[in-house]
């Protein structure tokens, strides 16, 4: 089933909103929707609701065989296959260009900004190795999926917890949650996603659109930086041209933005270790 | 005797449940369902537009979902897919939509055993807020016969499920009833119990499949009894916010 598009007086009504400097939602240009987190019993599972997008990330962990090339090296995997929950535009089994768009942003700014040491995943070289992998489900879809699933992987993967082992000679023995206190893994760096979208042939730009101002926009990019400033990845897959000033001015928002968001999944994470 | 997760102190107790209904902005109804630890949302989309392959002249199709916590989804959940799908279709009023399909999206969030069992009580409540018109409310509940002591455990959560030599799932219809007969008051007679799905793994005695079939039954009772103040609580808040 198709998304049914907006009608022209919403169309024409939003546009007309941004060109007065208002987003229908009542939120400022560069404002983030409220972003709530909320945190499994068990370790790695966070809930992540940016407005009314809906988000689920599972983190597990198994003892694999390494590559034979790359004898030290784990494994980081996402799954991101969209649910016909989040929106009935999405069938089962079939992949959208949005499906594929969201899971390739996912893998450049988690694993190919080497955001997990995965050499600490290795137990015994060329024989054991950890496998972590990490299951976004989308819940909610109202608009910004990329975000939403970043920050839940992301803060996943903070609170989860691999079973702690010991290797002496060949024998590895692997303790249960109850034997050893879990280890968590070693996370170089936070990476977040900031969505920009472009109206008004690209003079005018938000962050972070709902459904609504997906549908209607020209053009959107995605910036992912970590708290150090630094650029993990750049997204810009078509829309309309842009001046490189723009795309300077949006990297010196996502700044600020990535700032506020890690401090809040920092704040959330320590809330729920003292809890436990 | 205290169970292995040390909240309960009976056999034949449930975990604590809950439930919250509308949570998603997108679909039609959706619920969520809660057995303790164990959490399963679902999602329905419908009456809607359904492709032409699938296309039921007299009635609506229904399609059912079902994924996994972790993983992509396996021979596991299609069977699960297959048991949900199976036990609606008589209990959903299809001829009144024709030519429609329904769409129900099952999710599991939290997985600490039974979890066909949420699924089928989170199902029942999304189909109610979506306003699928149903012939009667179903119920669901896990139960175990445990290896060392042959007790039969309700609702297992996954370190007893990890004992136990059985496993049987039971749904029943709300619309069954028991009466006690006048001479044997002690007795209490089970009259026209509507058994909507049945699923037992591992091995047992027919007395014992019985007996497992009795005590679900009589939790059952308390599920219907949480979804229909679930729902009655849902409907006032939406009558007070019409005339507020």
């Amino acid at each position: 089933m198709r998304d049914a598009d907006p009608s022209t007086n919403e169309r024409e009504f939003l546009l007309a909103a941004l060109k007065d400097g208002a987003r229908i939602d009542g939120r400022k240009f560069y404002d983030f929707r409220t972003l709530r987190l909320t945190f499994g019993a068990e370790y790695g599972a966070v809930e992540v609701q940016l407005g009314n997008t809906r988000v689920l990330a599972k983190v597990s962990c198994e003892v694999i065989r390494p590559y034979t090339d790359k004898p030290t090296e784990g494994f980081l995997m996402f799954n991101t296959e969209l649910s016909p929950m989040a929106s009935a535009a999405f069938e089962v089994g079939r992949q959208t260009d949005e499906e594929v768009l969201v899971s390739r942003l996912i893998e450049k700014a988690m694993r190919r900004s080497r955001a997990l040491d995965t050499e600490g995943l290795c137990i015994v070289a060329g024989e054991k190795v950890w496998s972590i992998r990490v299951d976004i489900h989308f819940l909610d879809h109202d608009g910004n999926l990329v975000d939403a699933a970043c920050i839940a992987a992301i803060t996943a993967l903070l609170h989860f917890r691999r079973p702690d082992v010991t290797v002496v000679g060949e024998d590895v023995t692997i303790h249960t949650l109850e034997q050893r206190n879990p280890v968590p893994l070693s996370i170089h760096h936070i990476p977040i996603c900031t969505t920009f979208a472009f109206f008004n042939n690209g003079e005018r730009m938000i962050v972070d659109p709902t459904f609504l101002e997906e549908q209607v926009k020209e053009g959107d990019m995605t910036v992912t930086l970590n708290v150090h400033k630094e650029v993990c990845a750049l997204s810009k897959a078509g829309g309309i041209p842009m001046e490189i000033d723009q795309i300077l001015q949006c990297t010196k928002i996502a700044v600020v933005k990535v700032a506020e968001i890690t401090a809040q999944i920092q704040a959330a994470l320590e809330a729920d270790a003292k809890k436990r | 005797m205290s169970r292995l997760d040390r909240t309960r102190t009976s056999a034949h107790q449930l975990r604590p449940f809950f439930s919250s209904q509308n949570l998603l902005n997108r679909a039609d109804g959706s619920a969520q369902f809660d057995f303790g630890e164990s959490s399963v949302m679902c999602s329905v989309i419908g009456p809607a537009e359904v492709k032409l392959r699938d296309e039921k002249l007299d009635k609506a199709t229904l399609e059912v979902v079902v994924r996994p916590l972790v993983g992509l989804p396996g021979i596991k959940d299609k069977a699960r897919e297959q048991a949900i799908r199976e036990t609606l279709e008589p209990l959903v009023l299809s001829g009144l939509h024709p030519r429609t399909g329904i769409q129900i999206v099952v999710q599991t969030m939290k997985d600490d055993g039974s979890i066909l069992a949420t699924a089928f009580n989170a199902t029942i409540l999304a189909l109610l807020d979506a306003g699928i018109p149903l012939k009667s409310i179903l119920g669901a509940v896990t139960c175990i016969v445990d290896s060392e002591t042959n007790q039969i455990l309700l609702d297992p959560t996954t370190q007893e499920l990890a004992n136990a030599k059985s496993t049987h799932t039971f749904v029943f219809d709300n619309k069954s009833s028991i009466t006690s007969s006048p001479e044997n008051k002690d007795q209490e007679e089970a009259v026209e119990v509507a058994t909507l799905y049945s699923d037992s793994t591992g091995l047992f005695s027919e007395e014992e499949y019985f007996e497992c079939a009795q005590i679900c039954y009589k939790a059952v009772q308390a599920v219907h009894g949480f979804i229909r103040t679930a729902v009655q609580k849902k409907l006032e808040k939406e009558q007070q916010q019409i005339h507020s």
